[in-house]
């Protein structure tokens, strides 16, 4: 796992640079996998794509990923160390599989023990899961409610799109997107979006389906990508077109290094990304200041 | 000669590495007020960043370090740290019980202004990080070297506390930077007059490690979980150079005195005198220490009469080796006379 830092420079950016990258963004806006689509009718295909997939999502997700996807989302919670008390909202959050993992790593015994000496601390933690699909958070609700946590007053289910977030300005100690930053039409509204909502030290964090350049590994998970995972989807999902969105997407999606500088373009300080198992998966970090 | 022209071409490669002119003459403007660096004083990149950083602070760590031999970008960004908060008039830490003795007020100006002038900017964040660090050794005896006190600390700075999860190794990033800031405020009160032209060398290195030890006492309740921090294989690394910059600063101070010794034998057996004492410090209840204090007397006195004791064991085994050697040629001068006288009357035969 390597780590790189970009971290942010008071200068001027090159013009020629901005334009080009003007173009790129546009690319993905018009872009659902290899097709080209009018930009109003992404987020709607986009939407089709999730009704399907919802009641399958994470069998498919352990499948796919046999199993690692956890130990992904296990690392992301890790790098945000999360605290009691702490506002959080994890977008694209659908299913719940981060906000589960922050839930317990706050309400865990060593934190209980830890929180009798924070006596500061006597907010309630509140983890919002906001989601553009309302069939992808009913599956939360379902098993928020079979983890006994359905009437938490800690864990609250919004509908709302990322580009156009429904919280306040300064709310958010933490914000979280996993796997979902590459479904949405325009990313540079969504992270002005996520810049908006964070707190002053607020954190942003990333996680996404990314580039891979190790030479051989590369093809086979070009391999892996195109010929097994259609042929899962259909088989166990049914549904052989949105996993085939779903690997061309992740082509589409920018490089590492491309998305972590338009991060810092939204205005976020440090931003630096991890990769995971070569560049399959990439946890990109920033801080609002 | 030849360290001074070493130094010389250091400052030249360090300048064309990257340094600015102006950072390249102030080099060497130290160069020329301490003549005391004699021949058998190899010049390690350790000793030379250490005067450097007193000269250039903050600037010449952060930029310039990236670019030598051996990075290292964790001992570089806390170090800067402490050397601009020093600078900000809001920083808590010139107001904390850390700091016992203020340093004088016009020495440190000079100081920060001499800094200013070859700073470059920071990055935000880790001014930020800076003040969240500060803010929380307030919190530390009372919560000891862990998050919940870097939590507190970003708390009153009016940070979210979501920063604290962007510090790579997080208790010991605060204990790094106290570390740091420990240094600096030792060099601080060295620069601003300590006395010590009238001690001999071995009373001189026991007044500096008293000073930078009783910098720790508003902690001692917590100081061995410092130290265990410091022990984790991850961060051995850091805090192994820390000790080293801070050692090898307080001999700088001291002098070379006439010590025949070899440098880094010097660095070693200090390390150990401090860490040695660093240790009893922490089971000590005497009233103010007093037990520590002869202790490290007594070390520090150890030490230099080990050295006195292998220069004497050099020259014993020197007169031994010359003592066997006439022996020997003695023998061997009687075994050929005997052999000459027997072979000679041999021949009679």
């Amino acid at each position: 796992m390597a780590l790189r830092s970009i971290s942010r420079r008071f200068g001027s950016r090159v013009l020629s640079y901005r334009s080009s990258s003007v173009a790129s963004l546009h690319s993905h806006a018009t872009s659902f996998g290899f097709q080209q689509v009018k930009e109003e009718e992404k987020s709607k295909l986009v939407g089709n794509v999730f009704t399907n997939v919802a009641s399958s999502y994470d069998i498919m997700n352990d499948v796919m990923s046999g199993g690692l996807h956890r130990l992904w989302k296990e690392r992301l919670v890790g790098k945000l160390s999360p605290f009691a008390g702490m506002k959080h909202l994890d977008v694209a959050g659908g299913t719940g599989d981060v906000a589960f993992r922050i839930f317990d790593a706050v309400n865990s015994v060593k934190r209980r023990a830890l929180r009798k000496v924070d006596e500061d601390s006597l907010e309630e933690t509140q983890i919002y899961v906001c989601d553009i699909n309302p069939n992808m958070l009913n599956v939360g609700k379902q098993r928020a409610a079979e983890r006994g946590l359905g009437d938490n007053k800690s864990l609250v289910w919004v509908e709302g799109d990322a580009e156009a977030l429904s919280f306040d300005d300064n709310s958010m100690d933490g914000y979280t997107i996993a796997f979902g930053i590459r479904n949405v039409t325009h990313i540079e509204k969504a992270l002005a979006e996520a810049y908006r909502v964070l707190k002053r030290g607020g954190r942003f964090l990333c996680l996404e389906l990314s580039h891979v350049d190790i030479p051989v590994f590369k093809d086979v998970y070009d391999l892996y990508s195109f010929k097994v995972i259609p042929n899962l989807g259909e088989l166990i999902a049914g549904d052989r077109e949105s996993y085939q969105y779903l690997v061309e997407s992740v082509r589409r999606f920018p490089p590492q290094e491309k998305f972590a500088t338009m991060i810092a373009d939204a205005g976020f300080e440090k931003v630096e990304y991890e990769n995971l198992v070569g560049g399959v998966v990439a946890i990109h970090s920033a801080i609002k200041l | 000669k030849r360290p001074i022209r070493f130094i010389q071409s250091a400052s030249l490669t360090f300048a064309t590495s990257g340094g600015s002119k102006e950072e390249a003459l102030l080099l060497s403007a130290w160069q020329r007020s301490h003549p005391r660096v004699t021949k058998t004083q190899p010049l390690t990149p350790a000793m030379y960043r250490t005067a450097a950083k007193r000269l250039l602070g903050a600037g010449f760590t952060t930029s310039r370090l990236l670019r030598l031999p051996k990075p290292r970008p964790t001992t570089i960004i806390p170090f800067s740290y402490c050397t601009s908060s020093m600078n900000h008039t809001e920083s808590p830490i010139g107001n904390q019980s850390v700091n016992p003795n203020q340093s004088d007020p016009t020495a440190a100006r000079e100081e920060g202004h001499r800094r200013d002038e070859s700073r470059k900017p920071r990055a935000e964040f880790e001014e930020e990080q800076a003040r969240v660090l500060a803010a929380s050794l307030r919190h530390v005896p009372r919560l000891g070297w862990t998050e919940e006190a870097m939590i507190a600390g970003s708390r009153d700075v009016g940070v979210s506390p979501s920063i604290v999860g962007s510090f790579s190794r997080k208790e010991a990033a605060l204990v790094e930077y106290f570390m740091d800031e420990c240094l600096q405020l030792l060099i601080d009160r060295v620069d601003s007059g300590l006395d010590l032209q009238n001690l001999i060398p071995s009373e001189r290195v026991s007044k500096l490690v008293r000073i930078r030890l009783e910098m720790q006492i508003p902690y001692m309740s917590k100081w061995p979980q410092a130290l265990s921090i410091q022990a984790h294989p991850v961060n051995v690394p850091t805090s192994f150079k820390q000790r080293a910059m801070l050692v090898d600063e307080i001999w700088h101070t001291v002098g070379d005195g006439a010590s025949d010794l070899d440098w880094y034998v010097k660095r070693t057996v200090l390390g150990g005198v401090y860490s040695t004492t660093e240790i009893y410090m922490l089971t000590d209840d005497s009233p103010e220490y007093r037990d520590t204090w002869a202790f490290l007397d007594d070390r520090v006195k150890d030490a230099f009469d080990l050295k006195k004791s292998i220069q004497e064991a050099k020259y014993f085994a020197q007169d031994i080796g010359a003592g066997v050697g006439k022996s020997f040629q003695g023998l061997m001068n009687g075994v050929m006379q005997t052999m000459s006288t027997r072979g000679g009357r041999s021949s009679a035969f």
